[in-house]
């Protein structure tokens, strides 16, 4: 499984410091701990076998009848015998000639390293570099003192020690690897419930899922089933103020349309003419306030929340086919693109409300044809496009179309207010409305950009 | 012509039919979804102005339901729902039109003509039939150019003789798209009206088969 390298501030990377942390202290102090025990092991090895050695030079020394120095027989390390190998051995007595040890084709043992019968050992300077080297004097037949001294070379267990701190680091650096690379693993195992979670977020962003699905661990169920209950009381709190939203408007709209026939009535009758007007116009005005108002209140609702998508082109369709009925004798066509299926992540109910009202306005003003196009580019931009084919809008009025109440031809049914409603939803789902004359006719373009 | 009114607001609907009765149609009042249900001839009407908040039940199911037994009178939905979802839905039901309260009476005027010219292919509200002009929106009648003066009665007679021109309306027909069905009615009123309309438009426009009723001819 390839792993993904891990992100600034993520816990992956956290986990991954830490661990190699830990790998790197621990193996390091394995290391130092290793090295110094076995350099303390192979140090005492080497001395007790040299005090082994020093006894047996003794034991094998003798004096011959003429008074020479001589070995009963060689010590039994043959590398005493091999030139320059770094072991040597030397006994040295007054008025004698001093014996050596084969090894010793060059330079001497400082006999004064041997000075007591007791057994002594210092670091010195040997035939070939700093030597260990131990000794002890035994008294000669003529009182005189016998200088026992054997040295081994330094470097030699320089090089012991070496070999095996070559070793132990070859083989430590493996085992750091592999606890790092189990490090990996384990993170990736650990993670992989939280890599799940946000798969299952990704899905409800793209609308493929109304809730956070899958089972997760008990550290991280109640943050899944915390984000479930809040994504399903958001709904809910969004449902309920569409609904009080609505029965706010039956309330207020039913005694206005009570006041608004009173105001008719009174207008028609030449005795309370201006008042009934003055009614009439003032009834005219909440008209607008309460339609606006809700309009807003609706789509503040409906404002962005986790798993509210729009799926293209589905959410045209039923508004297509209602307003081919609303409008007769014009044609409403549809061009999908390359965007069947597509989910545009934006509250479904606010987006159908702005395509209606840009529809329904198009539907007015066309002469025959109005056409709704959805463009899906490849950096994840969306538009809308509604054309029709009516007398467009005057450059001048272009700049004014979306203020509050502004009918550009009192003849056309309508409040006034759709465009003003259109940009308000427009804004509050992060959309782009842009409305621009063609050849012949308007465009509305709807852009959302990821 | 004979309209079904379904509101549930009795002071909105008293006023509303009161306006409609003014303009020359005959309106049946249901104030609650039940009773609208089981009006007994909605196939008859001329239209049916619907609010969709009823005390017990939902306008739209009355919409799906009319349209679901094959009720194609003109409906315009008159509600105080104005969110675009519903306008869909309530379209997409089956409805013609969809008008949010408050509405000038004239715009709620317009918008029931609409649907009268648009059920009988034509995209001018006057009627036309030889020399003879109906205008149902300025609500006035030309008899070769000359303007006619009729009565509400005589005119709403004219109006429906003209929509239905070559067809046998019977004396029943007549009635039950010039009155109420709870008002009294009285055969001869219809008889009476007839040779008032004929007098003013001229004899030959109006044949009398015996027996079956009347034509207007085209």
């Amino acid at each position: 499984m390839m792993m993904r390298p891990p992100l600034p501030g993520s816990l992956r990377l956290r986990f991954l410091l830490a661990i190699t942390l830990w790998v790197v202290l621990g193996v390091g102090a394995i290391w130092f701990s290793a090295v110094g025990i076995f350099r303390t092991h192979v140090e005492r090895s080497y001395h007790e076998e040299l005090e082994v050695h020093v006894r047996e030079l003794g034991r094998l020394t003798a004096l011959a009848p003429d008074g020479r120095i001589v070995l009963t027989r060689p010590l039994s390390d043959p590398r005493y015998e091999e030139p320059l190998s770094g072991f040597y051995w030397q006994v040295t007595a007054d008025g004698r000639a001093p014996l050596k040890s084969g090894s010793m084709t060059r330079g001497s043992l400082d006999e004064h390293i041997a000075h007591s019968p007791e057994i002594l050992h210092t670091l010195d300077n040997g035939p070939t570099g700093p030597a260990i080297t131990y000794g002890f004097t035994r008294t000669g037949p003529r009182g005189e003192d016998i200088h026992f001294v054997i040295a081994t070379d330094q470097r030699e267990l320089d090089r012991l020690v070496n070999s095996f701190t070559r070793d132990l680091t070859l083989w430590l650096v493996g085992l750091g690897a592999l606890l790092l690379a189990t490090g990996l693993a384990i993170i990736g195992f650990g993670l992989h419930p939280l890599d799940r979670l946000s798969r299952a977020i990704g899905r409800l962003r793209q609308g493929e899922a109304v809730e956070l699905e899958g089972r997760y661990p008990v550290e991280i169920a109640p943050l899944a089933a915390d984000l479930n209950a809040y994504i399903r009381q958001n709904s809910d709190m969004i449902a309920r103020a569409r609904v009080q939203a609505g029965n706010l408007a039956h309330s207020l709209r039913t005694p206005l349309a009570i006041i608004t026939d009173e105001a008719e009535r009174l207008a028609e009758r030449p005795d309370s003419a201006a008042a009934g007007q003055v009614l009439l116009d003032q009834a005219g005005a909440m008209e607008q306030q309460i339609e606006y108002q809700l309009a807003r209140a609706r789509s503040s609702a409906g404002q962005p929340a986790s798993g509210r998508t729009t799926r293209l082109p589905d959410v045209a369709l039923p508004i297509l086919k209602a307003m081919e009925r609303l409008h007769p004798g014009k044609h409403f066509r549809l061009a999908v693109g390359g965007c069947s299926g597509t989910a545009l992540p934006v509250d479904p109910v606010d987006y159908a409300e702005l395509l209606s009202i840009l529809l329904d306005n198009a539907g007015k003003w066309a002469s025959a044809e109005v056409v709704l196009a959805f463009t899906c580019a490849a950096d994840g931009a969306i538009t809308a496009t509604i054309s029709d084919d009516g007398p467009g809008i005057p450059a001048p009025e272009l700049a004014r179309v979306f203020d509050l109440g502004v009918r550009l031809d009192p003849a056309v049914p309508g409040s006034g207010l759709g465009l003003a409603i259109a940009r308000d939803l427009a804004a509050t789902l992060g959309l782009r409305l842009d409305l621009t004359n063609r050849a012949q006719g308007l465009m509305a373009e709807v852009r959302f950009t990821p | 012509m004979r309209l079904l009114l379904v509101e549930d607001d009795v002071e909105l609907g008293r006023r509303l039919s009161e306006r409609l009765r003014a303009a020359d149609f005959a309106v049946e009042l249901a104030t609650s979804r039940s009773v609208a249900e089981d009006w007994p001839d909605v196939d008859q009407l001329g239209a049916i102005i619907l609010d969709l908040g009823l005390p017990d039940g939902d306008g739209l199911d009355l919409v799906r339901h009319w349209r679901g037994v094959r009720v194609e009178t003109p409906i315009v939905i008159l509600t105080a729902r104005g969110s675009w979802q519903d306008k869909v839905e309530g379209l997409n039901a089956g409805a013609d039109d969809f008008v949010v309260k408050p509405v000038r009476f004239e715009e709620l005027l317009a918008r029931l003509n609409a649907q009268f010219r648009r059920q009988h292919g034509s995209r001018s509200p006057a009627i036309a039939a030889g020399d003879l002009r109906l205008d149902p929106l300025a609500r006035t009648v030309e008899l070769a150019g000359q303007g006619l003066a009729l009565s509400r009665q005589e005119f709403r007679l004219l109006h429906l003789f003209m929509r239905r021109a070559g067809q046998v309306l019977s004396q029943a027909d007549i009635m039950d798209d010039l009155y109420e069905l709870d008002r009294e009615r009285e055969l001869n009123t219809v008889e009476v009206l007839v040779g008032r309309l004929r007098r003013k438009i001229g004899r030959g426009r109006i044949t009398t088969l015996r027996g079956m009723g009347y034509r207007f001819e085209r």
